[in-house]
C-alpha cells in the first residue's frame, strides 16, 4: 500500500468512523453511564435548538434579499456599467448535462432559457448527451430544430461512454460539453475572460433575470474569475403535482441553500451554478470521476487559487423538479438515493484534505476552518436526527432503577420537551416562508391544497426519521469501506414516473 | 452583503454566547443544583414528584400550602425529611413523610385519594346468613338459613325473588354453592349433601325435588360443582371423590388421602382440582405435597359415570 493511498483512505474513514463513533459510543453510554449520556443529550438538544433559531434568522434574512432582489430589472443595471467593465462582450455559455431525461423535461428547460430577460445573442447553449443513450440523437435533433434560432449559438454534445479515466459521472458530461464550447470559442475568437460558464442540471429552469443578475455581480465583483456564482435553487417546477413528502423535503432542501448563502465563509457550489470560463479552463474542468462534481468544482478552485477563491450568491431562483414516484413508498425511496447522492459530498473530505497537504500556500488557520466546517457539517448530517430521535429516550429506556430515581432521570424528557416546544416557533417561520415561494397554483389544483400545504408539515418528525440521517449514514459508510457510489441520477420528470 | 454579514456575525457570536451561558443553568438545573444565595455555593437538591388520583389535590409541604396542585413536583428541596399533606375536596386528605435525597426523585405518585362519603348501596332487602355472587357478576343469591330461604337479585338491588327452600332436616349449613347452569344448590355439612332446586326451574332431565347424598362414615371437608352442573367433586377427610347430583347416587373414589381436612382449589373452567395432601418420604417423615387432578369430561368418560353419559346422549 503506497504512502498516497493509505492518506486517501484514512482520510476516507475518518467521516464515517466519526459518525459512528459518536452513535455507537451514545448508545453504549445510555446502558454504562446514562446520567452522562443524558447529560450529553440535554446539551445536544440545547445547541440544536441554538443552532436551529439561527439558522431560521439567516433563512429569513435570505429570504428578505431574495425578495427583495426578486423583480430588479438586472440587465438595466448591466447596461449602466462603465463599458469599461466589458458587458457589451460578455458571453454565457450554458451547459445542460442530459443524462437520460427526455424531451418533457429539457423542453421546458430551453423555453426557460429563451425567455431570460438578457440579449440571447450572447447565449451560448450546449446540449450535452450521453453518446451511449439511444434517444441522445433523436431528441438532440428534436430540439436543435425548435431551439437553434433562438440564442447566439445552439451545440448538441455526444459524450462518448467509457474514456480512459472517467466514470460515468455527470461532471464528465459536462467537461465534454465545455470543452466543446471551448473549441466553439476559439473558432470564433471569444476571449474565456468575457465568457461565463453554467452548468445546469437538465430540469433547470431559470427565472428571466438570472443571466442579468450574474452578469452584473460578475462584472463587479472583485476578482470576477476567483468565484463561483451560485443561484438559489427551489424545486417548485411540479410542487403542486407532488406528493406532500416530497415537497417538504425539496422545500428544506432549498431552505437549507438559502441559509448556506448567508454564511460565506462555509458556501460551496451547489447543483446548478455558473463561473468564469477562464477559470473553468484553468483548473481544468470539472472531475470526471466523480458524483459531487458540483461542489469539487468549487474546491478545485480554492486549491487552485490558494484560497482566495469563493462563492457569491445570487439572489435569484433557479427552479427544479421535485423527485417523486407513483406512490408514497417509491417516493421515499427516489428522495432517500437523492439524498444519499447529495450526502456523497462526504467524498470533499478526503480530495479537500488531501489537497491542503499538498498546498503549502494556504495559511494553516484556514485548511483547518475548513477542514472542519466540511467534516463538521457532514458529521452533523450524519448524526443529529439519531440523536434527537433514537439515542434521546433511551436512557429512560434501558438507564436501570438507580437512573430512574435521580432528577437527570425526572428532568431529562421535561426540559427536551419544554425546548422543542420552543422550537415549534421556528416550525412557523418555515411554514409561512414555505407558502410565499410556492410558484401561481395551476388551474385544476384546488384551494384546498393550500391548506394541505400547511397541515403536511406535521409529517416533519416522520420525514427527519426516514431522510434526516440515514442517507449520510449510508454515503459515510460507503466511503468507509471504498464502496464507491456510481452515479444515479434522481429520477425527474413533470409528469409521475 | 456587508451588513448581512455583520449582521450574521453578531448573531453567531450571539448564539455561541447563549448556549455557553444557558447551558450552565441547564444542566445544573437538569442535575438537581440550586445556588444558594446565601452561602454563595451550588448544592444539590432533590424534588417531590406527587400525583393523585383523582388529580387536583392541594399539596401542603412541611405544613405550607404551594401554589401548584397536583400532579407536580417540588423542585430544589434541600436533602432532608419533608412532612407532605394533600387534600382535595370530600376525600379523605394523605399524609405522609417523605425522605428528599440530593440529586433524586422521591415519587410519590399512587396516591390515591378516597372519597368521604364513598358510594355505599345496600344490596339485600331481608335478613340473610351468608351470599354469593355468580360467576358473571349478575346475581345475588342469599342464604337465610334462619327463615330457610335462597333467595337472589340482580346487583343493582333490584329483581329480588325466593328462589328455593330449604328442608327442613337440614339443620347445620357448612357451605353451599350455586350450580353454573343457576338452576340448583348444593348444601352441605359434615355428613350430607343436598342439591336443593330453584323454584322457578321446572327441567325435565333432574327431578326438581331436594337430593340428599349421604356420608356416614367420612367427614366431608368441601364440595365443589363440575362445569356441567350435574357432577360434584367432594374432598372428605378420606378421599377426592365425584358423586351425581341425583337420589342413590354412589361416589367414586378417585383419590385416597392421608391427611384429613386437606386445603382445595377447584378451577371450575378447566375442571380441575388442586388439593394438598402429605406423602411419607422415603426417611419415614410426612411431607405437603401440592396436587393437580384433571376431572374433564374425557376422563370422567374414561370412568364411566351414567350421568355424564346420560348428558352426552
Amino acid at each position: 500500500m503506497n504512502k498516497a493511498f493509505f492518506l486517501k483512505r484514512v482520510l476516507e474513514i475518518i467521516p464515517g468512523g466519526l459518525s459512528w463513533g459518536i452513535i455507537v459510543s451514545l448508545i453504549l453510554m445510555s446502558f454504562l453511564h446514562p446520567v452522562s449520556s443524558a447529560i450529553i443529550i440535554i446539551s445536544f438538544d440545547f445547541y440544536w435548538i441554538i443552532r436551529t433559531v439561527y439558522l431560521t434568522t439567516l433563512l429569513v434574512m435570505a429570504h428578505s434579499r431574495l425578495f427583495r432582489q426578486r423583480n430588479e430589472d438586472w440587465l438595466a443595471r448591466c447596461l449602466s456599467l462603465t463599458s469599461n467593465l466589458g458587458f457589451q462582450e460578455l458571453y454565457q455559455v450554458v451547459i445542460f448535462p442530459v443524462y437520460n431525461e427526455g424531451l418533457e423535461v429539457l423542453r421546458p428547460s430551453l423555453l426557460a432559457l429563451s425567455s431570460s430577460h438578457y440579449p440571447k445573442e450572447k447565449i451560448i447553449v450546449v446540449m450535452a448527451f450521453e453518446e451511449r443513450n439511444i434517444q441522445a440523437h433523436d431528441n438532440a435533433l428534436i430540439l436543435e430544430e425548435e431551439f437553434s434560432g433562438r440564442f447566439g449559438a445552439y451545440l448538441s454534445t455526444f459524450h462518448p461512454d467509457g474514456l480512459p479515466g472517467e466514470s460515468r459521472t455527470k461532471g464528465a458530461n459536462a467537461t465534454w460539453a465545455a470543452k466543446a464550447a471551448r473549441e466553439f470559442l476559439d473558432t470564433r475568437g471569444i476571449a474565456y475572460e468575457q465568457v461565463v460558464i453554467s452548468c445546469f442540471d437538465a430540469d433547470t429552469c431559470v427565472d428571466k433575470e438570472y443571466f442579468g443578475c450574474l452578469g452584473y455581480h460578475f462584472l463587479t465583483s472583485p476578482k470576477r474569475h476567483q468565484a463561483s456564482y451560485q443561484p438559489m435553487p427551489v424545486y417548485n417546477n411540479n410542487i403542486w403535482q407532488a406528493p406532500s413528502f416530497a415537497r417538504l423535503v425539496e422545500i428544506s432542501s432549498s431552505f437549507c441553500q438559502m441559509i448556506e448563502s448567508m454564511r460565506l465563509e462555509k458556501f460551496v457550489t451547489f447543483s446548478s451554478h455558473s463561473m468564469s470560463f477562464k477559470t473553468l479552463v484553468q483548473i481544468d474542468y470539472w472531475p470526471t470521476n466523480m458524483i459531487s462534481d458540483d461542489s469539487v468544482i468549487y474546491w478545485k478552485g480554492y486549491l487552485y487559487y490558494n484560497g482566495d477563491y469563493r462563492v457569491v450568491p445570487l439572489y435569484v431562483t433557479v427552479s427544479l423538479d421535485v423527485a417523486y414516484s407513483s406512490n408514497i413508498w417509491r417516493t421515499m425511496v427516489v428522495q432517500y438515493k437523492q439524498k444519499r447522492r447529495w450526502a456523497w459530498g462526504v467524498e470533499n473530505f478526503p480530495f479537500v484534505v488531501g489537497g491542503f497537504i499538498k498546498n503549502n500556500n494556504i495559511s494553516l488557520f484556514n485548511k483547518l476552518r475548513r477542514s472542519f466546517h466540511l467534516l463538521e457539517s457532514h458529521v452533523t448530517w450524519a448524526v443529529w436526527a439519531v440523536i434527537l430521535v433514537v439515542i434521546g429516550p433511551l436512557p429512560i429506556f434501558f438507564g436501570g432503577t438507580f437512573f430512574s430515581q435521580t432528577a437527570i432521570a425526572y428532568n431529562l424528557p421535561k426540559i427536551t420537551g419544554l425546548l422543542f416546544r420552543f422550537t415549534l416557533l421556528t416550525s412557523l417561520t418555515w411554514i409561512f416562508l414555505s407558502w410565499t415561494i410556492l410558484p401561481p397554483r395551476p388551474k385544476g389544483i384546488s384551494w384546498f391544497k393550500h391548506v394541505l400545504l400547511i397541515l403536511e408539515w406535521i409529517f416533519v418528525p416522520f420525514i427527519i426519521l426516514v431522510i434526516g440521517s440515514a442517507p449520510a449514514i449510508d454515503a459515510q459508510t460507503r466511503l468507509m469501506f471504498a464502496k464507491y457510489m456510481e452515479f444515479n441520477p434522481t429520477l425527474k420528470g413533470n409528469k409521475v414516473l | 452583503m456587508y451588513a448581512f454579514q455583520k449582521i450574521r456575525s453578531l448573531l453567531f457570536y450571539l448564539s455561541v454566547f447563549l448556549f455557553f451561558a444557558g447551558l450552565p443553568f441547564i444542566l445544573t438545573f437538569a442535575l438537581g443544583y440550586k445556588f444558594n444565595t446565601h452561602t454563595l455555593k451550588f448544592v444539590k437538591t432533590g424534588l417531590i414528584f406527587i400525583k393523585t388520583q383523582p388529580a387536583g389535590a392541594k399539596i401542603y409541604l412541611n405544613d405550607k400550602l404551594i401554589s401548584e396542585k397536583s400532579p407536580a413536583s417540588i423542585q430544589e428541596l434541600l436533602p432532608g425529611a419533608y412532612k407532605v399533606s394533600l387534600e382535595l375536596a370530600q376525600h379523605y386528605p394523605w399524609k405522609a413523610q417523605v425522605e428528599v435525597e440530593a440529586g433524586k426523585v422521591s415519587r410519590i405518585d399512587k396516591v390515591i385519594l378516597f372519597p368521604v362519603r364513598p358510594n355505599l348501596q345496600q344490596l339485600n332487602q331481608e335478613e340473610f346468613s351468608s351470599f354469593r355472587i355468580d360467576i358473571e357478576k349478575k346475581v345475588v343469591y342469599y342464604l337465610d338459613q334462619e327463615k330457610k330461604v335462597l333467595y337472589r337479585s340482580n346487583l343493582e338491588a333490584h329483581n329480588f325473588e325466593d328462589i328455593a327452600t330449604l328442608p327442613d332436616k337440614l339443620i347445620q349449613v357448612n357451605g353451599w354453592e350455586v350450580s353454573s347452569d343457576q338452576k340448583k344448590i348444593f348444601i352441605f355439612n359434615p355428613h350430607q349433601i343436598s342439591v336443593i332446586f330453584f323454584d322457578t326451574q321446572v327441567d325435565d332431565e333432574y327431578t326438581a325435588s331436594t337430593v340428599f347424598l349421604d356420608y356416614p362414615q367420612e367427614k366431608i371437608i368441601n364440595v365443589f360443582w363440575h362445569s356441567d352442573s350435574y357432577h360434584l367433586v367432594v374432598l372428605t377427610d378420606k378421599h377426592v371423590q365425584v358423586i351425581e347430583s341425583r337420589w342413590g347416587a354412589v361416589p367414586t373414589s378417585l383419590v385416597e388421602l392421608n391427611k384429613g381436612g386437606s386445603a382445595a382449589f377447584y378451577d371450575i373452567k378447566e375442571d380441575v382440582l388442586y388439593f394438598s395432601d402429605s406423602q411419607r418420604n422415603p426417611e419415614g417423615n410426612f411431607y405437603n405435597n401440592l396436587y393437580k387432578l384433571e376431572l374433564s369430561a374425557n376422563l370422567l368418560t374414561r370412568l364411566n359415570l351414567p350421568g355424564l353419559k346420560a348428558k352426552n346422549e
